[in-house]
């Protein structure tokens, strides 16, 4: 055995792994951690992977994407290589991560999140909308068919696509533009269903210019990246509150004020945010409007019935019934959303009620329907969705958490955005210490940095284990009008005019949070007769930003006492997998495929419920046996 | 044909909770009382050991209650303008192994009485009874921060069963216990979950677990007594099963639910078909206490001494064979 392994070393991170002999330079870095662009995920087709070979011996496959020159400094394409023996690394700049903070990390974890798994392959890069150039040949007497079934033939000869399907417009616009172009057109294809549709067909050569957008439609908060297809690059992020806030916090209001109302005002609430969201992407990297040519959404049920205008009045009323769970790709014109006219929309598939395409993204993000092992997903969002299960079976529960981890209905609460402290210590001499993202001076505080603050309080003794502020444990600790709050960050040192602070109220609110997570949680446990300990891996997902100390999640009983190298933080997985889907087909049809095979577990028919909730509403749990080594580490202190 | 043997046994045995201390152990009483211990479900003796019997408290104000109907005003009118004269009445004349003396006069929505007047009050008991105390505040969280200490220290090395402590409030008590040797109440609203929260907030800052009785509230029969029936019954068997925040003794607090129930003191003339009134009130407060008994009270707070009497007796039947 011991000879077929080798020694592979990365230069620049200082990285050196033994792996057997024959596995490509980037199973070898995504095992040794190091970060290696690859968007192909190992086809050989986007050449991203470049390394450079300074010692020993390798296998190369021959490939079109490397440039002589580089062939002769050393370059290989890191998923064609195989190791055949000791050899060391250097990853050149241009295959280092790039890009703004966010969407690194995002990338990184994205990574992260395939490197543990056995046999793990990314998704083929076959985006739902493709451009093609064509230089069709004229008609003549002897070729003498009609535009239309000449473009068809054109771009049949040039990819194998079974049903062509095109819109009335396209067709009338067909005989000037093929014209007027000297035949030279680019046509935009898209995938609708079984079919491909030609969208749009322009004159002369426009492949260079190809994006679409990935939006994650929360309850609370609204997240659009821009993704460059030709490159398969995030270029860039924003986020912002979802405006139907005003119509309610929670989405049953919401669903009661359009039965009121009519459910086109909160339609045009979510697409006002998207259509913003967007044009502040596009206009920030000097895209038109007009290149945008698809939006792939992933939301709660509700969400996506709001977005698409359907009725979702049944939603809220037993049997629970939706309009519609796998929503056609539709012209994203047809709801309002501002990009290219003939543009598509898809919705990712939901599940059911209460458990949505958000769900079926994160599942598809974290490969936990092809996973051996048992494995959790806990999506924490304004409902806390929990899926447990393997390749063989996924069952999964909706806990209505409230917003509280989204920094919304939190004084001093904010989205994972710049400013926000993230990352929150006291430590033992009482001293705080804080980060911000961006580094940028304090606003308020997101998901990531209340969860820390609450266990930090916690094990200062400046709340109780009923999350009671203890007005004299602290000097921080202040009365603002016959409510306790305590002092984070006084104004002085913000960027803002206000303390930033955690009130009475905002505590309870966070553990009515955590106790309806950590509630829906246990009941999927005991309705699956395990335990916590037959769970080999739990993600945990939501938009906290760049981090979350999984520790202190721990500590507040959020997430079950597990031994801590099986959790694994992974973001927001709703926008990752909207993303997979946007980027390849495949992935988008192991999505409808995980909606149909997963099964539904309403926590509304289980009795106990409200108990669970209560015993949950401690720190870390009524029940503290379920806790064993934050209760070790609290009695340390008595 | 067999019968099969369904006796169950339990790991884990209720914790032994004593209050009041003798001279030689620093006090003024004449016995002190035991509760607890027992390592089965109630009055199941072919189960296991149930070292102490259930004991009854008798209630006593610190002034002359204007609401308590005339079916017990009958009894007490002649003694209540004194908490002293009232305890001894209750011990010397119907029995009660403990007084249970509730500061209700201290109320900021009643009489509004100062702290002063209320430790003027546990001493006059004191004095008057030699049987172990229960000193119950008014329920105004802040008013029983100012008066328990007072009381706590007139009170000082009687091991006096203190009440209550909340979720809400407990610092202050948990305190006074430990420096004052008492025993502490530990009130919940009928929540199998709050009611073991309470504990743990306790034992967190240092109250000994030995050192607490669940009060997980009471209801009137009629009123939602199999509610607190099941949550006392499920304490119980997790307590028996290992839960170390639950193995605390239980009390049940009587006298105060039934006697502002309709079914207790509307007189016979106004609900035709109810029966003598001096006989249902009493037989009304005798049948609530007997519920929580079987759910597994270790004390009970009563006011009817026909209803005292008549509890004695099955308590008597039930822990004495032959």
């Amino acid at each position: 055995m011991k000879e077929n392994k080798v020694k592979v070393t990365f230069l620049s991170q200082n990285e050196t792994i033994l792996v057997e002999k024959g596995i490509t330079l980037l199973e070898a870095s995504i095992r040794a951690g190091v970060y290696v662009n690859s968007i192909c995920g190992g086809d050989g087709i986007c050449g991203k992977c470049k390394l450079i070979i300074k010692e020993g011996d390798v296998t190369a496959r021959p490939t079109t994407l490397l440039k002589r020159d580089e062939i002769k400094e050393g370059y290989v394409l890191a998923c064609q290589t195989e190791v055949t023996g000791d050899v060391v690394i250097e990853v050149p700049p241009e295959s280092r991560a790039k890009g703004k903070i966010l969407i690194d990390k995002d990338a990184q974890r994205f990574r992260a999140l395939y490197a543990p798994m056995k046999g793990q392959v990314f998704f083929k890069y076959d985006p739902l909308i493709q451009k093609i150039y064509l230089e069709v040949s004229p008609p003549s007497l002897q070729d003498n068919v009609s535009d239309h079934v000449h473009l068809y033939r054109s771009i049949k000869r040039k990819k194998n696509i079974p049903i062509l399907q095109s819109g009335l417009k396209v067709i009338r616009s067909l005989p000037y533009i093929l014209r007027d172009s000297d035949w030279k057109i680019t046509v935009t294809l898209g995938v609708r269903g079984g079919t491909i549709e030609a969208i749009q067909v322009e004159e002369g050569n426009t492949t260079d210019q190809n994006f679409a957008v990935a939006v994650d439609v929360g309850t609370s908060t609204v997240v659009v990246h821009l993704v460059n297809l030709n490159t398969f690059e995030t270029m860039d992020a924003e986020a912002t509150y979802n405006s139907q806030m005003s119509y309610g916090d929670e989405v049953t209001r919401r669903i009661i004020y359009a039965e009121l109302k009519g459910e086109e005002k909160l339609r045009e609430a979510i697409v006002d945010d998207i259509n913003n969201l967007i044009t502040t992407l596009i206009s920030r990297n000097n895209i038109r409007l007009s290149d945008v040519m698809a939006v792939v959404c992933a939301g709660n049920t509700a969400m996506i019935h709001f977005l698409l205008e359907l009725d979702p009045s049944n939603l809220r009323r037993e049997p629970f019934i939706p309009v519609c769970t796998y929503p056609p790709p539709i012209r994203a014109s047809e709801v309002g959303i501002k990009i290219n006219p003939r543009g598509l929309l898809y919705s990712l598939p939901s599940i059911a009620s209460w458990i949505g395409a958000d769900v079926t993204a994160g599942i598809l993000a974290t490969g936990l329907y092809q996973a051996d092992e048992l494995t959790m997903l806990i999506d924490i969002g304004t409902n806390g969705e929990i899926v447990i299960g393997n390749k063989d079976w996924m069952v999964c529960c909706s806990a209505s958490a409230g917003p509280a981890f989204e920094g919304s209905g939190v004084k001093s609460g904010m989205r994972a955005a710049e400013g926000a402290i993230e990352k929150f210590r006291i430590s033992e001499d009482g001293k705080i210490q804080y980060t911000t993202i961006g580094e940028a001076d304090p606003i308020g505080i997101c998901g990531s940095g209340l969860i820390d603050i609450m266990a930090e309080m916690f094990k200062a003794g400046i709340v109780d284990r009923s999350g009671k502020l203890d007005p004299d444990s602290n000097d921080r600790v202040r009365n603002v009008n016959g409510e306790l709050e305590f002092v984070l960050v006084p104004s002085s040192q913000t960027a803002i005019k206000d303390d930033i602070v955690i009130a009475q109220a905002d505590i309870e609110s966070l553990i009515r949070a955590k106790a309806a997570i950590f509630a829906g949680i246990n009941v999927l446990i005991r309705i699956l007769s395990i335990e916590f300990s037959d769970i080999k891996r739990i993600y945990l997902a939501g938009g906290f930003g760049n981090y979350l100390d999984k520790e202190n999640a721990i500590t507040l009983g959020l997430i079950p006492d597990i031994e801590r190298d099986k959790v694994q933080f992974v973001g927001n997985t709703s926008i990752l997998g909207a993303k997979m889907a946007l980027l390849s087909k495949d992935a988008l049809d192991i999505a409808y495929k995980i909606s149909k095979n997963i099964t539904y577990y309403d926590l509304i028919t289980y009795a106990d419920y409200m108990n669970e909730f209560m015993s949950a509403k401690f720190l870390p749990h009524t029940d503290v046996g379920k806790f064993p080594t934050i209760m070790r580490k609290l009695k340390r202190k008595f | 044909m067999n019968i099969p043997d369904v006796k169950q046994s339990w790991p884990n045995p209720i914790n032994e909770v004593t209050i009041g201390a003798t001279k030689e152990e620093g006090g003024t009483r004449s016995n002190t009382i035991t509760i607890g211990g027992t390592g089965t479900l109630p009055f199941l003796s072919f189960e296991g050991r149930s070292p102490h019997h259930p004991v009854i408290a008798m209630e006593v104000w610190d002034f002359a209650p204007a609401d308590w109907p005339e079916e017990l005003e009958k009894y007490f009118s002649d003694v209540w303008d004194d908490p002293g004269k009232w305890a001894k009445k209750c011990v010397d004349e119907f029995n009660a192994d403990l007084i249970c003396l509730r500061l209700q006069g201290c109320d900021p929505d009643g009489e509004n009485k100062s702290s002063d007047e209320a430790g003027e009050a546990v001493k006059r008991v004191l004095e008057s009874v030699t049987v172990p105390l229960i000193i119950w505040g008014c329920g105004n969280k802040e008013k029983d921060n100012e008066i328990l200490p007072v009381c706590s220290q007139t009170a000082a090395g009687e091991k006096c069963l203190l009440g209550t402590i909340t979720e809400d409030n407990y610092k202050t008590l948990v305190a006074l216990c430990k420096a004052d040797k008492h025993k502490l109440i530990a009130e919940s609203p009928v929540d199998i979950n709050i009611a073991k929260q309470v504990n743990i907030l306790a034992a967190d800052i240092g109250l000994a677990p030995e050192d607490i009785v669940i009060y997980p509230s009471t209801g009137s029969l009629g009123y939602g007594i199999e509610y607190v029936y099941s949550i006392m019954e499920r304490g119980r068997i997790a307590g028996l099963s290992g839960d170390k925040m639950w193995a605390m003794p239980l009390l049940a607090d009587i006298g105060k639910e039934v006697w502002k129930v309709k079914e207790a003191v509307v007189a016979e003339e106004e609900v035709p078909g109810w029966g003598n009134h001096v006989q249902r009130g009493p037989l009304w407060e005798a049948i609530t206490a007997l519920v929580y008994l079987q759910a597994g009270s270790d004390i009970i707070i009563m006011r009817h001494p026909k209803a005292v009497e008549e509890l004695k007796k099955y308590i008597h039947s039930l822990t004495n064979k032959n």
